[in-house]
């Protein structure tokens, strides 16, 4: 298992766009991802619905928890992701 | 670096103004929607001067042009892609472009105006009610809670030139904060209160100009039009600034060079005009009043507002302490009651007639502030806007004024007009009260015959009052769980058509989308909400049958931060079929460069075998848009 967490730099947060993106590529791998924001429970994010009702902005810091056989490279993807958009 | 060229680069490269959504900016990147990507020449793009790097992320396409410039590169792109993504103000330019320069100027007069009649209209009230009971109670007035009310009443208007300031700025495209010093230097506390000032003798000069004249050391309190002068030269000085200072230097010097010049065209030459103008004005309306059997306070009647419109007015208490003085008879302030409570009557009656809500909601209470004696927020924001009701007030204040004049109607002190004026003049009821009544209703009557709402204003009614109703489910109507029935009104559009790349493909669920003719969203069937943007442009909701569905409001109109929509839910809730959701206000959206195209995602669409658009051409709301398997 796999966990790192992230700080949103980006002014307008994980909104549908970047959410659909981040959904569409964690369904590419076999590992289970979760989201967490902070207080709330985990989600799971290849569940849109649920990861945009996070509601997370900028400033905000999510832990994602990636566990399965491709663990490293979906945790490897994930951050590049977060890192270049959000 | 050449801004306008790589603009201009930029635009070629990505396939032209054609194949661009929507384009912002942040500190570094341009960020552009692209309608097909396959039109943008990526090695192109790269290789143009000032192009730090591009990527395409989150479905936008992302340019590094870095901190300083990409502003300035991104002003020339939005000039030659014609998109109007920056605000909402620069539609309203263009569209006012085309009209004469008196009406541009009313029509800014207006729009710097309408921001802060919510400051003046609190502060109006309070003044007027403090004014009528300190008149009614003498003593109140030496209470300490007076002391501190007065404070409150009076603080917006003492301090007005700031509020104008700071709203000039922001039409005119300089920096608010500036523009805020410079209303401050205006009432600076060094300066002599311009209400205090009197009939302008004896005043400490300054100096300017090498002694070529002297400038008195008044302030600007109360006054508009010096300070939307002073604003509009500040902006013109600014943004030269911001083009010829080499960007290293940009920060510190046009600020500094900005308020320096600025500050001193304002006090060694506005000033002295509108000061010239003042005394101009205190002359002729000492000379109109002269002259007798009502005439004179009749024309005063009617100039009064005018006066009040060019921020010349403030030297009339000079009138009134002479008059007071040489025989304890104020005849000037029933012909300002006059001319103050007919521009309210004037307003009240568009405030009555108008269908358009924002007009409404606005001519109430200014018309009420101005029968208390405050007549700003009545005339900037209302009669000065659509001009015919302004002379709608001034007959009728020309009107009250010749009563007064007739009636031989006078006031025993000074300081209030309007409904609290009566317990100044308790010696000539009658007379005021006939002063009161003819005023409201000449301007009442005239300004309800000669106002009309324009297309535009009226246009927006219809659609503003049905809006947030929910829609009615018809009792006969079947219902059937494999179809996703329209939240919208408007014309079915093929997904694979949004001009999104991130909808078209699918990437957040499968669906349908609608091209809305009105604006508002309802519930398709029952269900929660189960995610609400807090910008309120998108609403996530889990159906019964257990779909998903995803309503985005437009295309990228995250940015807007959620101007120009309203929700009626929140997350959690249960929603009925039909329930209003959302309501949006396209014209609104569409000035500002986005597109309100709306689509509706399954999101879960891997519980389904298939999700098929249903419908062709128009679609009301509850129609079938969706049809699904499972």
């Amino acid at each position: 298992m796999k966990e790192f967490s992230y700080t949103i730099k980006d002014e307008i947060g994980i909104h549908a766009r970047p959410a659909g993106n981040l959904v569409k590529l964690v369904k590419g791998f076999t590992s289970a991802v979760t989201i967490e924001k902070e207080s709330k429970p985990a989600v799971n994010a290849t569940a849109l619905m649920k990861l945009m009702s996070l509601g997370v902005k900028c400033g905000d810091t999510v832990k994602f928890t990636v566990q399965g056989d491709d663990e490293d490279a979906a945790a490897k993807a994930i951050e590049e992701f977060m890192n270049a958009n959000l | 670096m050449d801004y306008n060229k790589c603009a201009k680069e930029i635009l070629a490269a990505i396939g032209g103004k054609d194949n661009l959504i929507s384009g912002a900016h942040c500190a570094t990147r341009l960020r552009l929607v692209i309608a097909d990507n396959g039109k943008v020449k990526k090695s192109v793009l790269e290789n143009i001067d000032g192009v730090k790097g591009v990527f395409e992320a989150a479905g936008q396409l992302q340019i590094i042009i870095g901190t300083g410039t990409v502003n300035k590169v991104y002003d020339e792109f939005v000039k030659l892609a014609g998109i109007s993504a920056a605000s909402k103000d620069d539609v309203k330019k263009a569209a006012a472009s085309k009209a004469p320069w008196y009406k541009k100027a009313i029509k800014t007069l207006g729009d710097i105006f309408v921001p802060i009649i919510p400051a003046i209209v609190a502060t109006g009230l309070l003044c007027g009610l403090l004014g009528g009971l300190s008149k009614a109670f003498p003593n109140f007035a030496n209470t300490q809670i007076f002391t501190l009310l007065d404070m409150f009443s009076n603080a917006a208007l003492t301090f007005l030139p700031i509020l104008i300031a700071v709203s000039a700025a922001k039409i005119f495209g300089a920096n608010v904060y500036l523009g805020a010093v410079i209303g401050m230097i205006m009432i600076h506390p060094n300066l002599i209160n311009a209400w205090s000032v009197g009939d302008g003798t004896n005043l400490p000069t300054l100096w300017s100009w090498f002694g070529a004249w002297n400038i008195h050391a008044t302030g600007y309190q109360g006054h508009v039009i010096p300070v939307v002068i002073a604003v509009l030269i500040l902006s013109i000085i600014e943004k030269w600034l911001h083009r010829h200072v080499p960007e290293m230097f940009d920060l510190f010097v046009t600020p500094l060079v900005s308020v320096l010049i600025t500050g001193f065209l304002t006090m060694t030459v506005i000033g002295p005009v509108f000061s010239q103008l003042e005394t101009w004005v205190l002359t002729g309306a000492k000379w109109l009043i002269s002259i007798p059997f009502g005439i004179g306070s009749f024309l005063m009647g009617a100039a009064y507002a005018p006066t009040v419109v060019a921020g010349v007015h403030h030297m009339y208490n000079a009138i009134e302490l002479s008059m007071l003085a040489a025989n304890g008879q104020n005849i000037w302030m029933p012909i300002a009651t006059a001319a103050n409570v007919a521009q309210g009557a004037a307003a009240l009656a568009v405030g009555f007639k108008t269908r358009n809500k924002k007009i409404k909601s606005m001519a109430l209470p200014a018309s009420l502030s101005a029968f208390l004696g405050i007549t700003e927020p009545a005339i900037f924001g209302v009669n000065l806007r659509f001009v015919k009701p302004l002379i709608a007030g001034m007959i009728g204040g020309a009107c009250g004024a010749a009563v007064a004049s007739i009636m031989g109607v006078y006031a025993t002190a000074n300081g209030v007009t309007g409904v609290f004026g009566f317990l100044i003049t308790t010696e000539s009821f009658f007379g005021y009260l006939l002063t009161f009544v003819v005023a409201t209703v000449v301007a009442f009557v005239v300004s309800w015959i000669i106002y009309r709402d324009k297309d535009e204003e009226a246009e927006e009614a219809p659609e503003a009052e049905s809006s947030s109703d929910d829609v009615e489910v018809k009792a006969a109507e079947e219902y059937d769980d494999s179809f996703v029935y329209s939240p919208l009104k408007g014309k079915a559009v093929l997904m694979a058509d949004v001009p999104d790349e991130t909808f078209a493909t699918d990437v957040l669920g499968m669906g349908a989308a609608v091209d809305p003719s009105e604006g508002k969203v309802v519930a398709p069937a029952d269900g929660e909400v189960t995610t609400l943007f807090d910008t309120n442009h998108a609403i996530g909701l889990t159906l019964d049958n257990g779909m998903e569905l995803l309503i985005h409001v437009g295309i990228n109109t995250v940015e807007l931060n959620g101007e120009g929509y309203k929700s009626y839910v929140s997350e959690g809730d249960r929603v009925t079929r039909g329930q209003t959701l959302i309501t949006f206000d396209i014209p609104l959206i569409q000035s500002k460069g986005y597109k309100t195209v709306t689509p509706v995602i399954i999101t879960n669409p891997d519980d389904f075998k298939s999700i098929v658009k249903a419908a062709d051409g128009d679609v009301g709301f509850l129609d079938k848009l969706i049809s699904t398997e499972k």
